[in-house]
């Protein structure tokens, strides 16, 4: 875990990001030229003179992809600092977000907003219901877990199952209850895809995203303390419950946000941190930025691959971020393997 | 109770602390001193690591109470007492992939808090630390690749890098070989002559006798003795809690202790 080696893979990732969501903003259905997208870009920022691309090409660039590619970057950065702050949190390398209920409290709420018809009065109605749905089921476990469970690790852990299976059997009920037309609508959401979505998600979203990372970030060393195990970090000097319920709410709020923004887009949280450990260490303050820049990376590659892989139809995102990350972690077993 | 020293750092003033419904220490009063080295022994399941956590601060008592430097530990904020107490018990809740380093750095929290950066006298603790710990060589190395007597000295390491006014280590040569518990001990001899106060659990009997000055013998969760080893060890208290024969013979002027099974009762 050598200084050097960290920085190199800190450098690397902070430079495959611009140059992967380069790529992304000029691939696509109408592919732009890459000197005409940074000319047109540069302009954007305030260098450069003038308009490099054609007025339909700009608003393909400025108005569908830009937003697009930067969200997909937020999304994938956020899922992955929540999954490696989780993983600290509960001392396990396969924690994620669907533990605190997150995934199943967003598709109850998503699902409840198109079932009373909100979501065609506004297009935001629905990421909202998501993310309140997902914020109700984060709070519902915190409550059932201090009342049952002593707010032990394993109260919440088991907590977050029951809360999910409740979840999921609300929003089956609530399916099955919808007009079929609309149950598209639904089932779209819950693939998970940026298909549709602008500057507005990214400013709600985003902001959200970012300002929870930002702050999970500057308390990367709460996070490793904690992971040393409860009693060593009580002789520390560390509030464990209240520091680690902290973490919890950031956290959700992240995950929450990114849920609701994109749907379900699985396995970013559990690659990026796992492919990142050997080389950046687990410590908070090496993986958080370096696990952010490599879920970065991997949604906006994924989302690019949703859009240039097949030519007739848009995939959902969440298929393909599985598509990569389950082989990805079926390699690592045989790897763990032959090591042992 | 013999030797107790005038100005304690750390006492334990008719300590009870319940694990569950269980009263696991009872009625423990014990000080330890500036540069004292103090072995807490007694039988499994006497109490000792529950007492040792108390001491610590990580357990409420049920009754009386722990002080530092005359302070009641329950009107100490959490981060003074980390930055005068440090714990070094066996664990292997510590991340594999940390590195011996880090986890010392981390010693540092209690000086520095989650935001502080850390400055040139905290890289000196961790590096005096690792240092005297012996474990320089692998500082480099991830937990997860050192044998259960590393990963001990690391976690010394840590406490170490704590600068605290009080050690309070559990059963701290539990996996080492001779060699590294020699040099364990030595280790602890050289901090409490800086003024450090030292507890620690020791299991092994004539270790504990040759490092500490004071014994305290704990048996059902009370003090059953406590004094000079050789006293404590001589008396029928701990024959009693150990339910074994204890001899003492002299070998080079300095005492052997043999240790035979008590000859079952008759009936």
């Amino acid at each position: 875990m050598s200084a050097q080696r960290r920085r190199r893979v800190l450098l690397g990732l902070g430079v495959a990001l611009p140059v992967v969501m380069l790529v992304a903003v000029s691939a696509g259905s109408v592919p732009l030229p890459l000197s005409g997208v940074l000319a047109s870009l540069l302009h954007g920022a305030g260098i450069g003179a003038g308009a490099a691309l054609p007025p339909s090409s700009e608003t393909i660039l400025w108005v569908v992809r830009l937003p697009r590619v930067l969200l997909a970057a937020v999304v994938g950065g956020g899922l992955a600092v929540v999954g490696a702050t989780l993983q600290s949190v509960f001392r396990n390398p396969l924690a994620d977000s669907g533990l605190l209920g997150v995934g199943a409290g967003a598709a109850l709420g998503a699902v409840a907003a198109v079932r009373l018809g909100w979501a065609g009065t506004s297009f935001l109605a629905l990421p909202f219901a998501a993310f309140a749905g997902a914020m109700v089921a984060v709070l519902l476990l915190y409550a059932l877990s201090q009342s049952l469970g002593g707010g032990t690790l394993h109260g919440l852990l088991l907590t977050g199952i029951s809360v999910s299976a409740l979840a999921a059997a609300g929003t089956s009920m609530l399916l099955v209850a919808t007009e079929e037309f609309r149950v598209k609508t639904v089932l779209f959401w819950l693939a998970g895809g940026l298909d549709g979505r602008g500057w507005v998600h990214l400013r709600i979203g985003g902001l959200v995203m970012l300002g929870g990372c930002a702050i999970l970030f500057a308390g990367a060393r709460v996070l490793d303390v904690l992971s040393l195990g409860d009693e060593e970090a009580a002789a520390l000097g560390m509030p464990v419950h209240s520091a680690r319920l902290a973490l919890l709410a950031l956290a959700a709020l992240v995950a929450g946000a990114a849920t609701a923004t994109a749907g379900s887009v699985p396995f970013v949280g559990l690659v990026a941190p796992h492919a990142l450990r050997p080389v950046a260490g687990s410590l908070g303050r090496h993986l958080l930025p370096a696990a952010f820049l490599a879920g970065a990376v991997l949604v906006v590659l994924a989302d690019l691959g949703t859009r240039v892989i097949s030519a007739n139809v848009d995939l959902p995102l969440g298929s393909v971020t599985a598509f990569v990350g389950a082989p990805y972690f079926l390699l690592a077993l045989r790897h763990a393997d032959a090591r042992t | 109770m013999s030797g107790t020293p005038a100005t304690a750092i750390l006492e334990a003033d008719g300590l009870s602390v319940r694990r569950g419904a269980r009263l696991v220490v009872d009625s423990v009063s014990l000080a330890l001193g500036a540069g004292e080295a103090v072995a807490l022994i007694g039988p499994n399941a006497a109490g000792k690591s529950t007492l040792v956590r108390a001491l610590a601060g990580l357990l409420a008592p049920a009754a009386g109470e722990v002080r530092l430097r005359g302070r009641s530990l329950r009107d100490c904020p959490r981060d003074a007492v980390a930055r005068a107490i440090a714990l070094v018990a066996p664990d292997e809740a510590a991340p594999a992939t940390i590195t011996v380093a880090e986890r010392a750095r981390l010693g540092r929290y209690p000086h520095r808090g989650p935001l502080r950066p850390f400055t040139a006298e905290d890289e000196a603790a961790v590096t005096r630390a690792l240092a005297r710990a012996g474990v320089q060589p692998l500082a480099d190395r991830p937990l997860a690749t050192l044998s259960a007597g590393e990963r001990q000295l690391a976690a010394l390491a840590r406490g170490l890098a704590q600068e605290p006014a009080v050690l309070l280590l559990d059963e701290p040569a539990a996996h080492l070989d001779i060699g590294h518990q020699l040099r364990l001990f030595r280790v602890l001899d050289e901090v409490r002559r800086e003024g450090v106060g030292v507890l620690a659990v020791v299991h092994d009997l004539p270790r504990a006798a040759a490092w500490a000055e004071r014994l305290v013998l704990l048996a059902r969760g009370r003090v059953a003795a406590e004094g000079a080893p050789a006293s404590v060890l001589a008396g029928p208290a701990a024959a009693a809690a150990f339910e074994v024969c204890i001899r003492a013979e002299h070998l080079g002027g300095r005492p052997v202790y043999l240790f035979d099974e008590q000859p079952t009762p008759r009936g």
